[in-house]
């Protein structure tokens, strides 16, 4: 089968690193950024790395983009290079474009010439800070859908030494536990006090839910509010 | 790692005994007296840190491990602990 290959345009601070990381998990990249410096110092990293005006329709093609299974269009300082990049990108017939957008209308834009996903970073940091503020308990969430999400949060004091069955987890606030992250304490080769981490992946009625446990639930953003104390 | 008096010294391994044995509160009381005693002692502060975070009050860990380095800037353990906590790559 033939080797999947990625190509980023645009080496910013989120280009190059989607570029550096892609390449470390064994994918072929090639990267693409007008500028010389920026170029050299990501060609050790990278299969291939080219100075090239992401906005000249010669150039890409001639670059191999129409060869590549995904474009990565990272181009944050100028809208318009980005959306024009884009749309050369889609010509070629790339079939899978990601775009890094910058603002709502700049991914409304790359949505209506073709990109097929559109990632919004600064804001989406921004939503799990806040969300890390407003609710502390909360370590991680990630959407699974528009109605439902995953979400890990601390186990609640007043389950604490109940079994997940006899909690009433699921009947109080109508979600499902799928994981139990347990932390362990030890002491390590060199005699200090340490702890690992872990995981129950399937968790039966009979498990017990001890101080300090994470759990990782899912359900309807309504059922997880509730959890949360949002409602 | 940071060697005190055997008062001190006991009051360590009686703390790490209790954080093995799951029992934070009582393992924090021992690092405390460890502290009433010696202020300075970078490892009981290390420890306390451990149990903020197992115990998942993260900016009380990241305070305790703050104050170990403090004391003792080459803690490698503590320094570890808290970029991971901050979120810096070792």
């Amino acid at each position: 089968m033939k080797k999947k290959q990625y190509a980023v345009i645009g080496l910013g601070t989120f280009g190059y690193n989607v570029a550096v990381e892609l390449e470390k998990k064994g994918i072929q990249v090639l990267a693409i950024d007008n500028d010389s410096e920026i170029i050299n110092k990501i060609s050790a990293f990278v299969t291939q790395a080219l100075i090239a005006d992401a906005t000249d329709e010669k150039a890409m093609e001639d670059a191999g983009i129409a060869d590549c299974d995904t474009v990565i269009v990272s181009i944050g300082e100028s809208i318009e290079t980005s959306i024009l990049s884009t749309l050369i990108v889609k010509e070629l017939g790339v079939k899978n474009i990601i775009v890094k957008s910058a603002s709502s209308w700049h991914s409304k834009v790359a949505a209506k010439i073709g990109a097929n996903t559109i990632v919004y970073p600064e804001f989406e940091m921004a939503k799990k800070l806040v969300d890390g503020i407003r609710s502390p308990n909360i370590l991680e969430q990630i959407e699974l859908s528009k109605e439902y999400n995953l979400i890990e949060v601390v186990a609640p004091e007043e389950i604490l030494g109940k079994t997940i069955k006899s909690s009433g987890f699921r009947n109080n606030y109508g979600v499902n536990i799928i994981a139990i992250r347990k932390q362990i304490p030890f002491i390590n080769d060199d005699g200090q006090s340490d702890m690992k981490e872990e995981i129950n992946m399937v968790p039966g009625p009979e498990d017990e839910i001890d101080q300090n446990d994470i759990l990782v639930v899912v359900g309807s953003k309504e059922s997880l509010a509730k959890l949360k104390g949002d409602k | 790692m940071i060697k005190g008096d055997s008062q001190e010294a006991n009051h360590i391994e009686l703390g790490k005994f209790y954080f093995l044995n799951n029992k934070f509160n009582e393992a924090v009381a021992e690092f405390k007296k460890v502290l009433e005693i010696n202020p300075s002692n970078a490892e009981a502060y290390y420890n306390i840190g451990l149990i903020k975070e197992v115990s998942n009050l993260l900016n009380e860990a990241k305070d305790m491990y703050s104050k170990a380095l403090a004391i003792c800037p080459d803690y490698k353990i503590a320094r570890d602990r808290l970029n991971k906590l901050i979120g810096v790559e070792n």
